[in-house]
């Protein structure tokens, strides 16, 4: 594993016989291609070590391309994640590391790991990874001269976990980089809990695993069987959860840019439906000020509407009804009238009452007052109150003629009939008529009684 | 003052509106430009429209951000078309100092920057709305300067104000001076800065993801 950084980079050649692997190798260690070629036949018939040998780089090196579209990013071995984690495999990772000369190499080149990925727990080691590899299979090694030499070595039991971790790095190597860094910041796997987690689902793996390979035909193998399978079930699930990630967050992107394109078309024909047929209404009736005023304002509320409303919102609210008396006495008058209200409920027989009362208020004010109207609704649990105020020159409420029935009827004599009240105040700088209607608990036998059939009311 | 708005039909025609004695010292169209007179001319008031192009798309809370040094000396009245609450309280809690609609007269809109300019607040009907729907209605029962409620005096005010009524009528109509009305609106102005309530803070954080 000692590189020197002079050397050409470890790839497979494209002057190939099998994989290109003899060339890449003869070109990275400076040696003829044919002796490399006849070293690995030679090392093939010996029991097969050129065969494994070949496989493996074939395996771990990637071509040329591929390394120059790897390093176009970041140059890094696809086997780290499950070797570099000492604590998992078993193999002491650390001691190795000051043997090397953490030189920037050829493999591993650029020595800065991605911020916040989990590499960089293996301090000053800019390829620790394949060090670690390294020390890996000269502890297979050791096991299988240990073997050799007539020591027991446990391995029908080393061989299930190395096979199981390799196939957990499998996993994880098949995301990209960027994407790891990415999965590994958003399943907080750098933190203590998603490693637990990893780590648990390893465990499971492995248990599940030894538990198949080890059982016996006794009675129990049935249930062992099932708990290995879980086990395994469970295992499996952990390591796929990368895949199901990244599906899930590319279909949520996808979706989301669907959602803004259907937004725009949507908002697009509102605006030709609405804004655009105002607009030309305009232009035609230009000479008109009062309709032009009445044009603009009817659109502007209708536009409002439509932009600021509160999706949350139920219909058939009290400020609903508020609202559209007010948008009528706009449209009939052609006198803006400002709505503004706090709190909400749902709109009953009584608050109809309500509305309509407002209703005749906000005409009167139209109609007199000068300028603007303003409109102040407030829903709380005890009571709803509607004020309309204008700027008008005001009058004296006493001296209206009894015949007269706007105010006296419509809206003092409605309120009263359901429970509520009304107070009309004038003054030179304005009128203001104030609203009130208990909610109907507190409004007592008035309501009630005003309220014959009384179905609405709440307890 | 400065005016900093997108529309130049619009500029000219608040520029033609205002009172006389109202110096228009410069005019901005988009959040660099708007930060960029605000800091040469430095002036008293600057009329903000909440949406702006330009920046990062931030709008007029950008230009409060870019200016933030001046915010002691410059006061910003915030001016849009927009009713939507989250626009309106996301300039307020950035530090303008008071909001109107568009389809304000001329001459309130002199009366608002006059306002301003004497370091007072200035609240819409709509605004005093938003307030009220933020912070509940209900009055808080302990010390006056708790954030996250009004007091019984600061919620009548904010009530009148929602109904229509000037300062000069919310006085009148209190028994109280103009000069406590202001304070009244000044403290709610302040505690829609400061205050955490969930409503309020909702409002800003929906409006930074976006």
């Amino acid at each position: 594993m000692t590189t020197v950084p002079a050397r050409p980079p470890l790839v497979r050649s494209s002057d190939r016989v099998i994989a290109g692997v003899c060339a890449g190798l003869a070109n990275h260690l400076g040696w003829p291609v044919r002796m490399v070629r006849i070293g690995m036949v030679v090392a093939a018939l010996a029991g097969g070590a050129g065969v494994a040998f070949y496989a493996w780089l074939w395996i771990m090196v990637p071509t040329a391309d591929e390394s120059a579209r790897r390093n176009a990013r970041r140059p890094a071995s696809p086997i780290a994640p499950a070797v570099s984690s000492p604590d998992i495999l078993g193999v002491p990772g650390t001691p190795a590391a000051p043997g090397v000369p953490g030189g920037p190499g050829t493999l591993g080149a650029s020595g800065t790991p991605a911020p916040g990925s989990w590499w960089s727990k293996v301090p000053g080691m800019p390829f620790g990874k394949e060090i670690l590899l390294g020390a890996g299979l000269l502890l297979a090694a050791g096991i299988l001269i240990a073997r050799l030499l007539g020591v027991d070595v446990p391995l029908g039991t080393l061989i299930p976990v190395a096979a199981i971790l390799g196939g957990a790095a499998i996993a994880w190597m098949q995301l990209d980089e960027t994407r790891r860094a990415g999965l590994v910041d958003k399943t907080k796997a750098d933190q203590a809990g998603g490693w637990a987690r990893l780590a648990a689902g390893l465990a499971l793996v492995v248990a599940g695993v030894l538990v198949m390979v080890s059982g016996s035909g006794s009675w129990e193998q049935t249930w062992l069987a099932l708990l290995a399978s879980v086990a395994v079930l469970g295992g499996v699930a952990l390591v796929l959860l990368p895949w199901g990630l990244k599906f899930w967050r590319d279909l949520e992107t996808e979706r989301a840019g669907r959602v803004r394109a259907t937004e725009r078309a949507e908002i697009a024909a509102h605006l030709h439906d609405s804004v655009l047929q105002t607009l030309a209404l305009i232009q035609r009736r230009a000479g008109n000020e009062h309709d032009v005023i009445r044009l603009a304002r009817a659109q502007e509320r209708e536009l409002r509407g439509w932009l600021y409303r509160d999706a949350d919102k139920e219909s058939g609210q009290l400020s609903e009804g508020i609202t559209a008396a007010a948008a009528e006495v706009e449209d009939a008058l052609g006198h803006a009238v400002e709505v503004v209200s706090v709190g909400d409920c749902v709109m009953t027989q009584r608050h109809e009452a309500l509305v309509q009362a407002a209703r005749e208020a906000m005409l009167n004010a139209a109609r007199h007052g000068g300028g603007a109207v303003s409109v102040y609704l407030e829903v709380t649990d005890a009571a709803a109150e509607v004020f309309v105020k204008d700027r008008g020159p005001g009058f004296d409420p006493d001296s209206v003629p009894p015949d007269r029935l706007g105010v006296r009827e419509s809206i003092i004599g409605r309120m009263n009939r359901h429970g509520g009240t009304a107070a009309i105040i004038s003054s030179p700088d304005g009128t203001e008529v104030r609203l009130r209607l208990p909610a109907a608990a507190s409004a007592g036998t008035a309501a009630a009684a005003a309220n014959h059939a009384n179905g609405e009311a709440k307890p | 003052m400065v005016i900093v708005d997108d529309h130049a039909i619009f500029r000219s025609g608040l520029k033609a509106d205002l009172d006389a004695d109202i110096v228009v010292a410069g005019e901005a169209g988009t959040v660099e430009e708007a930060i960029a007179v605000i800091a040469a001319q430095l002036p008293d008031v600057v009329l903000l429209d909440v949406h702006l192009p330009g920046g990062r798309g931030g709008g007029g809370r950008e230009v409060l951000a870019g200016s933030a040094p001046l915010l002691g000396t410059t006061r910003f009245l915030a001016l849009s078309v927009s009713d939507a609450a989250e626009d309106v309280v996301s300039v307020i809690r950035a530090g303008a100092r008071g909001y109107v609609t568009k389809t304000i007269s001329g001459a309130e809109i002199s009366g608002a920057v006059r306002r301003v300019a004497g370091g007072d607040a200035v609240f819409s009907p709509r605004l005093a709305g938003f307030v009220l729907d933020a912070f509940g209605t209900a009055p808080a029962d302990i010390a006056d300067d708790e954030l996250d409620k009004l007091s019984a005096r600061e919620l009548e005010v904010m009530r009148l104000i929602a109904r229509g009524y000037s300062y000069k009528e919310v006085a009148k109509e209190l028994f109280i001076s103009i000069k406590t009305v202001e304070t009244h609106v000044s403290a709610v102005l302040r505690k829609l800065q400061l205050s955490s309530r969930h409503e309020l803070t909702r409002w800003a954080a929906e409006r930074r993801l976006l």
